[in-house]
């Protein structure tokens, strides 16, 4: 392709992103490096304060342990769909199915569920297994809960695109060689998912660091996260420099998540 | 009795359409046994009813007398290869010999030294560290043969191995096949669509077609003694015609002329009609009209030429007739010619 036809093609992309991404990003951030003149003081500021600090601990905490939820719920449902032949699109779609309403309301499903008064203490009270009524509902607990089912259906779709390109011969063939259905599971299909692995873990890792009504909604105000501070920063506070440094320290997070999973997933891939 | 039976095996994918109905094969310990036939005839079923992928509805397999009709892939222990070679991409050549080995906890100084034994044998000792996908097509092929005959396997299943290979590669890999496997002494069934390859490499050749058995012999015998129409056509026959028998050890064709048989003297049963069949080669063309037995007269129709011969269809009283003659005399089409059946060349099915 002709040079001059390849840069009027992607003229309309680069100026959108111009307008509505680059050019906002840099207005919030550039105050965020600057204290009379070109300064990091409000990144060290960030990272010396003990409650910021908390806050992006538990972002952490949360966003790697929904992740190895994610994964170890994710992988053996993603194999047993991809093995299916008429069940496949069904399982497909049942997967799929949360992704297609509304963050907001699965949370308040979950705020139903989770509850003083929700699904879950009613039951365990009725067959006396506790007292009193647990506290699950805006606690770390209930924001994990909240992600995993927020992401495992990412995980599942990226897990069985990645498991179809395993071909069924290749497990029949470990069979034949003396394999047991589970032996070929850790010793064929893991290795050779592992690519697909990677790439969902990311998808759900910056999926959990960035999700905000999640968060909001089931974790409330004591629990705060990376997102949650951004919003309370900005839109309570009108704080905008504070939130930028924030959000700075989000994407940098995310870059680097990404960054780091794909060297692994290379070196995974000796294919 | 023999080393591996299937006795009336019936297989049906969706409960409605049969794709194996009553199939009965028996294989001698050693033997090479290739299933032949068109696409779609069940040839992949059938290997993968042995190999203990699909649970047929009915019927049982047994190897050296013990039912294995029911036991799991994994503790069969005979060696796959496919079509598609299927190679764990993630293991180098070496891993992937070496899975079967490791699985069955041989201790490494001998698993190490049995896989470089194979891998000598095949030819691939130098790509020992290779991933598959740094190999040629025959060298993966060579791996999957590895890969399966270094447990020893009690039966090796063969699923088109060749089908994938260029011409050249084909009939090297196939002597190389016969020549391991009966230096090993494996029992093997060899599932393939290509006649000839079939005949060099095989003992015995089982023809299918519609999940039936339809000859199960030598391939000798398949290629000078049909048992029916649709081996002999699978055979090269494509010229028919129907006998009926008058008096002993002969026979009219449907015009009411004397056919004179060779074969006849070995149909000496209560059977009153056949189908006669000649191949194309077998038939000698004349240009000047001779009369006598088993002369047919007809019109060239059609010629196309074969590169060492040339291939005529003519229009005859017995209908239409293939002939492949030589170069040396060539007739142009519309010309009348005389066609001449030995007697020692037609076969009855
Ligand atoms: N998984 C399946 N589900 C339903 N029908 C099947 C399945 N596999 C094969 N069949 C059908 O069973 C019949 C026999 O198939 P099979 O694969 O055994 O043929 P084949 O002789 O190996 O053919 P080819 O030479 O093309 O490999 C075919 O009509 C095919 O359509
Ligand atoms: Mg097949």
């Amino acid at each position: 392709m002709k040079r001059s036809v390849f840069l009027l093609l992607i003229a309309p992309g680069i100026l959108l992103l111009t307008i509505f991404l680059f050019y906002p990003l840099v207005v919030t951030l550039a105050p965020t490096f600057s204290n009379n003149g070109p300064s990091l003081a409000r990144y060290l500021a960030f990272f010396s304060d003990s409650y910021y600090l908390a806050v992006f601990f538990r972002t952490v905490w949360i966003a790697v342990v929904a992740t190895l939820v994610c994964m170890i719920l994710g992988v053996p449902t993603a194999y047993f769909i991809s093995r299916r032949r008429r069940s496949k699109s069904f399982l497909m779609a049942l997967s799929i199915f949360p992704l297609l309403t509304n963050p907001v309301v699965r949370a308040f499903a979950w705020i139903n569920i989770l509850g003083r008064n929700g699904v879950l203490n009613s039951l365990l009270l009725s067959w006396g297994w506790i007292t009193t009524p647990l506290t699950l509902l805006y606690t770390d607990f209930s924001i994990l809960i909240g992600t995993i089912y927020l992401f495992l259906p990412l995980m599942i779709v990226t897990l069985v695109g990645s498991m179809d390109t395993i071909e069924e011969e290749v497990t029949e063939a470990a069979e034949s060689l003396g394999a047991s259905r589970l032996v070929t599971f850790f010793k064929v299909v893991l290795p050779l998912s592992l690519p697909g692995i990677v790439v969902g873990s990311v998808l759900v890792f910056t999926g959990a660091i960035t999700a905000y009504s999640t968060p909001n909604l089931l974790g409330g105000n004591k629990n705060m996260l990376l997102a949650t501070l951004i919003y309370q920063r900005a839109m309570s506070l009108a704080d905008w420099t504070s939130a930028g440094v924030i959000a700075f320290v989000m994407i940098v997070m995310t870059v680097v998540t990404v960054m780091v999973m794909q060297k692994v997933s290379r070196r995974l891939d000796r294919r | 009795m023999s080393y591996a039976v299937l006795e009336n095996i019936r297989v049906s994918y969706d409960g409605k359409t049969p794709v194996l109905t009553d199939l009965n094969l028996s294989i001698e310990r050693g033997e090479l046994v290739s299933l032949l036939g068109a696409s779609g005839c069940g040839k992949t079923t059938t290997l993968r009813v042995v190999g203990g992928f699909i649970e047929p509805r009915a019927g049982r397999f047994t190897l050296n007398g013990v039912d294995m009709t029911r036991t799991a892939v994994h503790k069969r222990n005979f060696g796959l290869v496919f079509q598609s070679y299927a190679l764990f991409p993630h293991l180098t050549v070496f891993e992937n010999v070496a899975f079967g080995l490791k699985l069955r906890k041989i201790e490494s100084a001998s698993l190490k030294s049995r896989v470089m034994a194979m891998l000598d044998i095949t030819d691939l000792g130098a790509l020992a560290n290779r991933y598959p996908r740094q190999l040629s097509g025959g060298q993966r092929q060579r791996v999957a043969l590895a890969r399966a005959l270094v447990v020893e396997p009690q039966l090796l299943l063969l699923d088109e191995p060749l089908s994938n290979l260029d011409a050249k590669l084909r009939l090297s890999m196939r002597v190389e096949i016969k020549r391991l496997q009966k230096k090993l002494g494996i029992t093997t069934i060899f599932v393939t669509h290509d006649q000839e390859e079939c005949f060099s490499i095989s003992d015995r050749v089982a023809i299918m077609d519609k999940g039936v058995i339809q000859q199960f012999d030598t391939p000798e015998a398949i290629y000078s003694h049909p048992a029916n129409e649709f081996v002999a056509r699978f055979v090269g026959f494509t010229n028919f015609f129907n006998l009926t028998a008058s008096g002993t050890g002969r026979c009219l064709n449907n015009l009411g002329e004397e056919m004179v048989i060779d074969e006849i003297r070995n149909h000496t049963g209560g059977q009153t009609s056949w189908t006669g069949a000649i191949r194309p080669d077998d038939i000698v063309l004349t240009g000047t009209e001779v009369s006598g037995t088993n002369r047919l007269t007809g019109s060239v129709e059609v010629r196309t030429f074969l590169g060492k011969s040339y291939q005529y269809e003519l229009e005859t009283k017995l209908g239409r007739v293939v002939v492949n003659a030589p170069k040396d005399s060539i007739f142009e089409p519309g010309t009348l010619v005389c066609a001449h059946l030995p007697s020692d060349k037609i076969v009855l099915c």
